[in-house]
């Protein structure tokens, strides 16, 4: 009953300012008075999106760009409880898992008035993402395998608003794709099905005149490499009640440096940006801007070579054990990462539902962080020497000097300090490490990328045990990332096939564990989060790679930015935000 | 007579430089299509990550872009769309590349023409007085200064601009604001950092050229007879002296401006968040965007020729002796 006076209130307030020709309106939520005013400019500096014509997307700021005026069926916030969008209701999962039923809102519109149907959805499916004229690059999301061929699921109208997704083997975490999912309107698309250049150049989808309700913006310009604007949608289904969203503009403007987008913050002349770890002391303690610390579902990895190619020690479990437990983990999360990390020990961040931390081995820290006994394991294990006064010196099997090639990303300062405390920290084991710092093309092509040797394969991340990279190496630092909802994505990087496994790990319990976790099995949720403790167990002995860091994330806002909930998922309620 | 004569080199610079144009064209065109990248590659971390097979999608994707055709075949597709003044899609930015073109080219000329009048007019000014000076505090002072201007790498000076001028001071907005009305003070005040930043490299070696080539000029037996015949010194240096030194001036200014068409202001572009060609272009070749690639190539090369043709000619005024016949 409050909540339909409240709705009252907010219709009449929005027709008199409608009339009077305003943006204005207001709107009393029991938290003072919520005013549509003002731009609010977000400074980035990673890069300018390829398309909003998300279809043809490969990079997040595209799909970033258009999920302004386009919301998904479903997001999450920062506890990971869903917060329904374009749903009437959460998605229902049949019993055998095998049956997915959607059902959308009734009151979404396109531009032209007309409603947002199953039918839309669906048409979006079966003849833009899986159509072979499209070639959509992320159809492969929405295959299975059966009897060894793959296979695309089956999408299905029921009525105006429910559509059925059918799979034919279960898959849990196959729901997260589907609160993805966002439609293309079959009244447009049609025009130009079969013709992919149309499609490509369709001035409604690069424009994104067709977005309706469905957005808490509407496009208005985007200025490529400067600025991509979208202004207030009055008509947002979710802003009905509350007048929502409140600010009149929201800008994206794009910065070459992150040292000219801090000094932007800094001087007032955008709202809110990404803080370097080293700004962070410097940016709070500036009267008008707030920095957020957030969790990340980010973390920093070194890589151990498995392959031929890499030094044969890096086989052996024990070696990788060893080697892990002579880099101290809380020196790296506090002098170079400044604080803004912590300790990773697996591949499961703190934030996620399936964190454990039971039976979890931890290298590098407390008692697992100790040299001697590292050095002492690789003795025994016959890579070491005992020098005249006792102290063990680590060689290779043949009693001569270890030297070992560590590769990084060149232009990251974090990484290359992490790069060069790392070759302390082994040479005080008496391993020499090559340090090459590469450009990320670079690295990517010579060392990540891999080949059977004599053989015609393309080069790819996992080319099979028996390939190799161009260039010879033995360490990797990289960033590797973690769905804290559906960490089974990581077998990519863990499972013998796993598409990013350039290490060469192989391990069949760790694939199995994959496997189950990806099975009808995990449909119960208490033994998923079993497979889960297990699979977060053994890579924290295994070690395929040692597990260095998560990260934390700093934001920065003006101080009269309202409604902010800092979390893992900040961001999701970014249209009830406002200021004050 | 004279006219005769320069208007047939014209138009024989012109003929060549059709064909020059073309040539460079044609190799660009090559030479990123047979390189081992591909606009497709920009998807292949994410496949990998999602587990699917790059090769098939890779196929899939310039498929789409018509980039699985035999190369000649494409070749001559752009050829004639690009005669009949269809510059192709921008893989990267999808929209025409004309249009992409026409968008960002007033951005960097807006810069590069500032700039350079900037450091042509203020570097030829000091130059003079540092050459008319010699060896006085002045020109020891202005001999320093162009010599920190020279080594000021354009990046680190234009944000230590921002950081003083619109941070510290606020007297600058922190970024150049595309929305400012063209021919406004408004927008002259904005270019105002981008412009000294690009500037000061040029205007510390053009101080340097000049006082050097007045130098030169001023010891030479012309001046002694002008002195002698008792014309005023200002008309010394200003018509007789600094007219002699203008020759290579010329030269080191007009290469400059080439310098800077071909990629030089994206720094400063890059440091003042300004949306120019420098920018379009270092984003088109990083992501494989071939249509914008080979377009910029070949307005960077048009550019480059009409300058040198440009410098032919002014040559021709500034010394009638020069002849290309």
């Amino acid at each position: 009953m409050r909540r339909k006076v409240v709705t009252i209130v907010c219709a009449v307030l929005a027709v008199i300012c409608l009339a009077s020709g305003g943006m204005h309106l207001s709107c009393s939520q029991g938290r003072g008075e919520i005013r549509v005013k003002g731009v609010f400019i977000e400074g980035q500096s990673g890069g300018d999106a390829e398309t909003l014509n998300w279809i043809l997307a490969a990079d997040a700021t595209s799909f970033s760009y258009v999920g302004h005026t386009l919301d998904s069926l479903a997001v999450y916030d920062n506890n990971f409880n869903i917060q329904l969008r374009c749903l009437a209701k959460d998605i229902e999962v049949s019993p055998d898992g095998l049956v997915y039923t959607i059902t959308i809102r009734d009151d979404l519109r396109w531009s032209d008035g007309s409603p947002v149907t199953a039918e839309d959805y669906v048409y979006t499916l079966k003849n833009l993402m899986f159509s072979d004229w499209l070639n959509y690059p992320y159809k492969g999301d929405w295959q299975e395998e059966v009897n060894g061929e793959k296979v695309f699921v089956t999408p299905e109208v029921v009525n105006q608003t429910t559509f059925t997704i059918t799979r034919k083997t279960v898959y849990p975490e196959f729901i997260y794709t589907l609160y993805d999912l966002t439609p293309y309107p079959k009244y447009i698309a049609q025009k130009y099905e079969g013709d992919a250049k149309a499609f490509t150049q369709a001035p409604e989808f690069n424009n994104l005149s067709y977005t309706g309700n469905l957005g808490p913006y509407r496009f208005k310009e985007w200025n490529r490499n400067d600025r991509f604007v979208v202004e207030r949608n009055p008509d947002y289904y979710l802003g009905k009640d509350v007048g929502a969203p409140y600010f009149e503009q929201y800008i994206i403007k794009l910065f070459g440096t992150s040292a000219t987008r801090q000094a932007a913050l800094e001087a007032g002349d955008i709202t809110y940006s990404a803080i370097e770890p080293e700004q962070v002391a410097k940016f709070k303690g500036l009267p008008d801007i707030k920095v957020y610390t957030v969790p990340t579902r980010g973390y920093t990895i070194l890589a151990y070579n498995q392959r031929a190619n890499g030094w044969e020690g890096l086989r052996h479990k024990e070696v990788r054990q060893a080697l892990s437990m002579a880099i101290s983990k809380h020196a790296i999360a506090q002098n170079i990462l400044l604080g803004f990390a912590e300790p990773a020990f697996s591949f499961i961040p703190k934030v996620s539902p399936w964190y454990t931390e039971e039976g979890v081995m931890k290298y590098g820290v407390d008692e697992l962080h100790d040299k001697q006994k590292a050095a002492e394991i690789l003795y025994q294990l016959g890579y070491g020497i005992k020098q005249a006064d006792g102290t063990i010196k680590v060689t290779d099997k043949d009693g001569k000097l270890l030297q070992l090639v560590l590769v990084v990303n060149v232009g990251s300062k974090p990484a290359e300090d992490m790069a060069f405390f790392i070759r302390k920290e082994l040479l005080s084991l008496g391993i020499e490490t090559e340090i090459k710092l590469v450009p990320w093309p670079t690295l990517l092509r010579q060392y990540v990328m891999n080949a059977v040797p004599g053989s015609k394969q393309e080069p790819a991340y996992n080319n099979g045990p028996d390939a190799v990279s161009q260039e010879k190496w033995d360490l990797i630092l990289m960033g590797f990332g973690t769905d804290p909802l559906a960490p089974s994505g990581s077998h990519v990087f863990f499972a013998s096939d796993g598409g990013l496994n350039f290490m060469g790990y192989s391990n069949p319990q760790v694939d199995e564990l994959f496997a189950r976790a990806r099975s009808k099995e995990a449909l119960d949720k208490e033994a998923r989060k079993k497979i889960y403790a297990e699979l977060s167990r053994l890579l924290s002995e295994e070690q395929p790679v040692n597990f260095l860091a998560f990260h934390r994330a700093n934001y920065g806002f003006r101080k009269n930015v309202m409604g902010i909930e800092p979390g893992v998922n900040m961001g999701y309620n970014y249209h009830l935000w406002y200021f004050e | 007579m004279r006219k005769s004569w320069l208007r047939d080199y014209i138009i024989k610079r012109l003929l060549y430089s059709i064909v020059i144009a073309w040539g460079i064209l044609t190799i660009t065109f090559i030479l990123v299509r047979v390189g081992p990248s591909s606009p497709a590659d920009k998807y292949l971390a994410n496949l990998a990550a999602k587990g699917h097979d790059p090769a098939q999608v890779i196929a899939a994707i310039e498929a789409r872009y018509g980039l699985d055709k035999p190369i000649l075949q494409q070749y001559g597709e752009y050829m004639l769309n690009l005669l009949q003044g269809n510059w192709g899609w921008s893989l990267s930015t999808s929209m025409p590349v004309m249009e992409l073109i026409k968008r960002h080219w007033i951005y960097s000329f807006q810069l590069i023409l500032l700039s350079s009048l900037f450091a042509a007019v203020l570097g030829i000014l000091i130059g003079i007085y540092s050459a008319v000076r010699q060896y006085t505090k002045t020109d020891y002072a202005f001999t320093f200064l162009s010599f920190i201007g020279i080594s000021i790498p354009n990046f680190w000076l234009g944000v230590m601009l921002i950081l003083i001028f619109s941070v510290k001071l606020g007297i600058f907005k922190t970024y150049y604001d595309t929305t400012l009305p063209l021919f406004s003070l408004a927008n002259l005040k904005a270019l105002v950092l981008p412009v000294i930043t690009l500037g000061t490299g040029m205007l510390a070696a053009y101080v340097r050229y000049t006082r050097s080539a007045m130098l030169e000029n001023l010891r030479k037996p012309f001046v002694v007879t002008a002195r002698a015949k008792g014309l005023p010194e200002h008309v010394v240096i200003g018509k007789h002296v600094f007219r002699n030194a203008l020759l290579p001036l010329v030269t080191i200014i007009m290469f400059d401006l080439g310098s800077i068409v071909f990629g030089g202001a994206y720094l400063t572009e890059i440091v003042f968040g300004i949306p120019g060609l420098g920018q379009v272009s270092f984003n088109a070749i990083f992501a494989n965007d071939y249509p914008v690639v080979v377009a910029i190539t070949l307005i960077g090369t048009l550019v480059v020729l009409l300058v040198n043709l440009t410098t032919d000619i002014i040559y021709t005024y500034l010394d009638p002796r020069i002849r290309y016949d």
